[in-house]
């Protein structure tokens, strides 16, 4: 608990939490473009279903 | 670093560590359940297989109405990443982490993956196939995200197993190794059929609505299946001088690889693998149409002899594990694996003349006995030889070499059988070889050959007492 790198109650470093951050939104914008291609295909296949 | 991802940050660390994917303690022992639940990845990367070489095959030709040499293509593409194993596990054993994870990142990747290309697979088949409105748009946009989908599927898969397979091996004792080997197969094919079975039922009243739900469905399945079986696996061991670390320079791939090569006939390892695995996958998409063709069985029928091949590849892991544990050396089970399969073609190729579907079923079982216990000696070895910090490249290794094998094998053995039924339909071998089961047989032949070579190549490997990391403890 004496670290003043670590941050309770986790304990993770910053280094540690930026690394966790990075991955979130590493996954978010693959989500996100994966999200984009498909409804793109959905529209070219039919476009918003009419 | 922005003022919202900063935020964020504090979000994550201000949570409690059971909200987070950590694993609480390194225990030298993994509890049953917590392996049962590891292995749930191999159930997802089984579903994806299923749907990529069975289910989405049929749909592609059958309901669509897409080309075969187009389906071909298509499913083959999964295969082309296989290689690229060997450079995931090497990469997941260099990976510098703040958290201390090397496998983790890895699998989440591949599980990103797989999901991104099963999200976008239906609809990219639906306009692939010239489907709904899809005339409307350029040609090149269905095959060109069809293709894209399934290099992501194959990317996904094979990255999500590496990774797992390296992280089993990671947390368990090597006296566990060929039990953790064989609940790895087992989970493989009850993903396998289990996702066969549902997809089949699924499917059964075909509608473009259906294919988006089984096959989103499936991208969502892979999701939940891999978090949970990620979830406070891996131990961490955050690097002791994360800044020092930073600044070394990093491992090259090419220097890994030549330690690899040059370390414990590593090369006559995977040369047995290949070999071997091609002989036992050559027939893999033969077998029904021989027994349809040649004996004449009914569909039903056929689709039994599925069943045979996996209930004889069941005994087959459980056989090994059992043995394997026991301290039994890996290579000299792979070896009576292969003198299994001698015998096995052997009824298959008999069955034909005889017109005897017992010594086809027979064969058939045999079969997929010596192929279960092919896979789990091999792989088994693997793990026991693999040194400590190259854990992920020789699993790597032996998954590029397996995979590449089975995907060649299998695109063979079609590719020789129409070659030669071809030409035994003219009279090229004699009018006793006219007939429908020399092309077939001339596969089981070519397999039985590559067996003997196995054989061959595998036999100074055996005695070896690396081969069992345990032996002796």
């Amino acid at each position: 608990m004496d670290d003043p790198n670590k941050v309770w109650p986790t304990g993770l470093t910053v280094g540690e939490s930026e690394e966790l951050h990075r991955n979130i939104i590493q996954g978010t914008q693959i989500f996100g473009m994966i999200a984009a291609l498909a409804h793109l295909l959905a529209y070219i296949y039919s476009p918003w279903l009419k | 670093m922005n003022p919202v991802s900063q935020k964020l940050m504090r979000a994550w660390a201000g949570m409690g560590p059971g909200f987070l994917p950590f694993a609480d303690a390194a225990t030298p022992d993994v509890p049953l359940g917590r392996l049962l639940r590891l292995s749930l990845f191999q159930v997802s990367v089984g579903m994806a297989l299923v749907l990529i070489v069975g289910t989405l095959n049929r749909v592609m030709i059958v309901e669509l109405g897409v080309p075969a040499f187009v389906v071909a293509v298509m499913i083959s593409l999964p295969v082309l990443y296989a290689p690229f194993r060997t450079l995931v596990g090497f990469r997941s054993d260099t990976h510098r982490s703040a958290l201390g994870w090397k496998r983790v990142p890895f699998i989440w990747m591949g599980t990103l993956l797989q999901f991104g290309g099963l999200a976008i697979m239906p609809f990219a088949l639906l306009v692939l196939s010239g489907g709904g409105n899809a005339a409307a748009w350029p040609s090149w946009i269905g095959p060109a995200c069809a293709g894209l989908a399934f290099l992501l599927v194959g990317a996904g898969l094979h990255t999500i197993q590496t990774a797992g397979l390296a992280l089993a091996t990671d947390l368990v004792p090597p006296e566990s190794q060929p039990n953790v080997v064989g609940l790895m197969y087992v989970m493989l094919l009850l993903g396998t059929v289990v996702s066969a079975l549902i997809f089949g039922w699924l499917l059964s009243d075909y509608t473009p609505g259906r294919l988006i739900q089984a096959i989103q469905g499936s991208a969502v399945a892979t999701l939940v299946l891999n978090v949970v079986a990620l979830w406070k696996q891996e131990t961490r061991r955050p690097p002791r001088n994360a800044g020092a670390v930073q600044a070394q320079p990093r491992p090259r791939f090419k220097d890994a690889w030549r330690a690899f090569i040059a370390g414990d006939r590593a090369v006559r390892r995977l040369a047995a693998i290949v070999l071997g695995t091609m002989a036992f996958t050559m027939q893999d998409v033969l077998l029904e149409p021989y027994g349809g063709q040649v004996l004449g069985m009914s569909v039903g029928q056929t689709t039994l002899l599925t069943a045979t091949l996996a209930s004889g590849g069941l005994l087959g892991f459980w056989f090994a594990s059992r043995i394997l544990t026991r301290g039994t050396d890996p290579f000299r089970l792979a070896v009576a694996a292969v003198f299994l399969g001698i015998p096995a073609f052997g009824l298959v190729i008999a069955a034909g003349p005889l017109l005897s579907l017992p010594l086809f079923v027979s064969g058939v079982f045999l079969l997929g006995l010596g192929s279960g216990m092919f896979s789990h000696g091999t792989l088994t070895a693997s793990m026991s030889l693999a040194p400590r910090d190259q854990v992920g490249l020789a699993l790597g290794a032996w998954g590029a070499a397996q995979a590449t094998a089975a995907g060649v094998g299998v695109a063979l053995g079609g590719i020789i059988r129409d070659i030669v039924a071809t030409l035994a339909s003219r009279d090229v071998f004699g009018n006793a070889l006219s007939g429908p089961a020399t092309g077939y047989t001339a596969v089981y032949f070519i397999e039985i050959a590559l067996l003997v070579v196995t054989v061959l190549v595998m036999a100074p490997l055996i005695g070896d007492r690396r081969n069992v990391s345990f032996a002796g403890s």
